[in-house]
């Protein structure tokens, strides 16, 4: 029997620079009907080149087949013309894409956006319908995607839908012309992970209701196992391991599988790590502490709206802590970060720094002995026309160090996070991703802090590095006697990283405690509803996620089927 | 194949300005641009050795060999009082780098630390340089210079005064944008945390990320200062006689029209042929650093 899509030998190269640099090394995948099928990879793996070279949208030049084919429904692909071609995407072949908001063209109506889809298959495919039939199928494909409202929505601009909205419209408009193969390009990965959970919820149902036969391209072993009967893992361009999603799971065969497995961190279950240790000393108190912004707008800047991005906020971190405070986006807890930092001034309330008002001595050099910052995309921060060593110096140089004692002290730095000297010299686009994020640490340690904020340092970084960058800070820690404040999305994560956590909910602080009490015992509804939204890679770990019920679940959720306004 | 994997993996070793030196060798028009560009700049700097007849860029006459055409002995022939086109061209573009030069130092360094300034403060300060960069953008360039070459005596002092005056504002707005984008990489906060001062940040850390756009930017203004220089002179209010200037050879050559063409083409190819080149070279340099303008 013949499969539905099947790559067969496939070789990729790009073509750069007069040289050909090979991509895809002879990838063999096949999608039976009805499958559900996950290539799984770190990035520049070659997924989605694969992706793309199905749905023929891989730009040639730079890209070209050297070898091998693929074929859909035993016609092959690659020797279509591009009319024949065209007619294969969308009616046969489906994709949904990872980032909701670049899928979208914002200045026009989700209605025109969709309409178009249909529009131009239509033609295509030689039918006619009028406008009116067109509307209804439009809103007859968002009820599959369970939104009900399918009028307004039509009528409404991307901007005015939530992210889980605008991802299942998305998935709406991959539906319109009833593929029978969806390709799914990471999808909800850049969404809140509650939501997330959902749009993966979704898909499942879809597969099963429709007939459809999916391949999900993702980078997440959680996801993976909740959605997929077959799996491929992807490395540097090569398919080292297939097999069904248990044998996967189960028994790994392959290096990289193992390494890819045992770098995840889990959630519950015997191999979690707790840190067990308990702080001295308050080193950060936060009392009450209120944060509103302003957006002005209207003609002469006279409507004032107020978000409160932290709303009576009190903490206390002790020393030797290391302080996870969780949320999802736009929960403020890098709000909370920033005015412990001194970036922000707090509408109200007092920020304390080992028993002084940050208030009395922030912008000092004394403030910026004790307290430093590391960011989540080490590609913004650092600058990429200053070599490492000149911005290793910039904290050094304005704390008062003279030019000989500083060069000293960047090769003692590089050494602090494991990188060869002769890396000062370099620019931040010739290190890697993880290797950056060293130096952003490097810099940050750079004037002996005795406290050290982290917003999100590895969600940036593939799941190898970050097991990689997490070990370099506990290390750090013991040796310097530091104190973390962790902020991050990444529950499991800070499961095994963290030894307190704060957990946030729109601006406030709904639940503190050490670790083990948030993660065994969490009371409030909402931290509930994050647990068991995290995708796990295995069944134990499932099994021992909290349970929440639909009711609960609504309560502290803002549905992604409806909208607000 | 070993042969291709070895060059692969040397040019996957090619440090990025390398790969952008590699861009633009590839980029044949760049070349072009670069060549005519260094010639320019060469033929200036070494005039009074290149230029068959040194004279005859002053106040040299010779009523017997004038209006010849072109010749062995005259390539571009000889103007109305007989002195050689290509000496004078050759010495009228020393006035022409010389007003690139001078407008450019002046405009580009105070339009650039105006637009560092307007993007990294904001608020009023913003509002004052680019409300004010605004005005001087709305007023027309040339009704600009004449009034000011009209008020002040017409030479080439003043003629640059003129159009420095004008020209600071397009990089002004140039290096606002930039940082206004670059405000929200993460860098300039964390150069705060580290406890850098504002001055480093402005011109340690902002400027560096605008020297791409500027330098592009630079080459392609060249190709204009001089097409206005030469416009301005072509009026009689840039460089006075007899210091050969292009602009004004072409305005007295374009009287002899058309029997005489070469007095008033000569030189109106040079103009080209400079100007060709720098915004050649603009466009290669555009390419080589990926810079949006």
């Amino acid at each position: 029997m013949s499969h539905l899509l099947d790559i067969r030998d496939l070789s990729i190269g790009f073509k750069t620079y007069g040289q050909i640099r090979p991509v895809l090394h002879k990838v063999n995948l096949y999608v039976d009907e009805g499958e559900r099928v996950s290539l799984i990879g770190q990035s520049g793996s070659g997924k989605t080149v694969t992706m793309r070279s199905v749905i023929g949208t891989l730009p040639m030049p730079p890209g070209q087949v050297e070898s091998g084919s693929i074929f859909y429904k035993g016609a092959s692909l690659l020797n279509l013309s591009k009319q024949e071609r065209n007619r294969v995407k969308g009616t046969g072949i489906s994709i949904v894409l990872q980032d909701p908001m670049l899928s979208f063209n914002p200045v026009l109506t989700i209605k025109r956006q969709m309409d178009d889809v249909v529009r131009y298959s239509d033609i295509r495919m030689g039918r006619k319908r009028s406008a009116k039939e067109r509307e209804a199928h439009l809103i007859e494909t968002l009820q599959k995607v369970r939104l009900q409202d399918g009028e307004r929505i039509l009528e409404s601009y991307p901007l005015m839908l939530s992210g889980g909205m605008r991802q299942r419209v998305l998935i709406a408009m991959a539906l319109l012309n009833k593929p029978k193969l969806l390709i799914a390009d990471e999808p909800g990965t850049a969404l809140d992970v509650t939501t997330q959970d959902e749009i993966l919820t979704l898909l499942n149902n879809l597969v099963s209701e429709e007939g459809l036969s999916l391949l999900l391209i993702t980078h997440n072993l959680g996801v993976v196992r909740k959605m997929a009967d077959r799996v491929y893992v992807m490395e540097r361009g090569k398919i080292v391991e297939t097999g069904t999603r248990d044998t996967i799971f189960k028994n790994p065969k392959h290096e990289y599988t193992k390494k890819l497995m045992g770098a995840v961190p889990p959630l519950y279950g015997k191999k979690v790590k707790t840190i067990n240790y308990k702080g001295s000393d308050p080193a950060i108190e936060l009392n009450s502490v209120t944060k509103d912004f302003e957006t002005r707008s209207g003609f002469f800047n006279n409507k004032i709206d107020i978000f409160r991005a932290a709303n009576d906020v009190s903490l206390t971190i002790n020393q030797g802590d290391i302080y996870g405070i969780a949320g999802e986006s736009g929960s403020g807890k890098t709000t909370v970060a920033k005015m412990i930092l001194g970036l922000t001034e707090p509408n109200q309330g007092d920020i304390k720094l080992f028993g002084r008002l940050i208030d009395d001595f922030k912008g000092t050099s004394e403030f910026r002995k004790l307290i430093q910052i590391v960011y989540q995309n080490p590609g913004s921060s650092l600058n990429p026309r200053r070599t490492v060593s000149d911005q290793l110096s910039v904290p050094l140089k304005f704390s008062g160090y003279e030019s000989s004692q500083i060069k000293h002290r960047i090769c003692d730095l590089l050494e602090l996070v494991d990188l060869p000297q002769n890396y000062a010299g370099m620019y931040p686009h010739e290190l890697s991703g993880g290797q950056k994020q060293r130096i952003a640490i490097a810099r940050a340690l750079s004037v002996n802090p005795r406290i050290l904020v982290l917003d999100e340092p590895t969600s940036a970084l593939d799941v190898l590095v970050q097991s990689t960058v997490i070990d370099l800070l506990n290390r750090l820690r013991k040796e310097f006697d530091l104190t973390y404040i962790f902020i991050s999305h990444d529950l499991s994560l800070m499961r095994n990283f963290c030894n307190r956590v704060a957990v946030m909910f729109r601006g406030n602080i709904i639940e503190t405690g050490n670790v083990t009490k948030i993660f065994e015992e969490p009371s409030h509804a909402y931290t509930r509803a994050l647990l068991s939204a995290i995708p796990v890679i295995s069944r134990e770990e499932e099994n021992r996620k909290p349970k929440i019920n639909k009711k609960e679940r609504d309560e502290v959720l803002a549905s992604s089927t409806e909208m607000e306004i | 194949m070993s042969n291709v994997q070895a060059k692969n993996l040397q040019l996957r070793n090619l440090s990025s300005r390398q790969m952008a030196f590699y861009r633009f060798k590839s980029n044949p028009l760049a070349l072009i641009g670069g060549f005519i560009v260094i010639s320019v700049t060469f033929v200036a700097i070494f005039a009074p050795y290149l230029a068959p007849s040194p004279e005859s860029a002053g106040s040299f006459v010779d009523f017997r060999n004038r209006h010849a055409p072109p010749s062995w002995q005259n390539p571009m022939g000889t103007d109305n009082v007989g002195r050689d086109i290509l000496s004078r061209v050759i010495f009228g573009y020393r006035v022409s780098l010389g007003l690139v030069i001078g407008v450019l130092g002046v405009a580009v360094p105070f339009g650039v630390i105006l637009g560092l300034i307007a993007g990294y403060f904001g608020g009023w300060i913003e509002t004052i340089i680019m409300r004010f960069t605004d005005v001087m953008l709305a007023l027309p360039p040339l009704a600009m210079a004449l009034a000011i070459t009209a008020v002040l005596s017409p030479n080439l002092i003043n003629a640059m005064v003129a159009i420095t005056l004008l020209w600071w504002t397009w990089h002004t707005r140039l290096i606002y944008r930039i940082v206004k984008s670059q405000m929200n990489e993460d860098y300039v906060e964390a150069a705060l945390v580290a406890g850098a001062s504002h001055t480093h940040i402005l011109f340690k850390e902002l400027l560096p990320n605008c020297f791409s756009a500027v330098a592009v930017k630079i080459s392609l203004d060249a190709g204009f200062v001089i097409l206005f220089g030469a416009a301005l002179s072509f009026l009689g209010l840039g460089v006075q006689p007899p210091t050969p200037d292009l602009g004004t050879m072409v305005a007295t050559g374009s009287e002899y029209m058309p029997e005489m063409w070469w007095q008033a083409v000569m030189p109106g190819l040079a103009i080209l042929y400079a100007i060709l080149g720098f915004n050649l070279l603009g466009d290669g340099l555009r390419d080589m650093l990926d810079v949006e303008l």
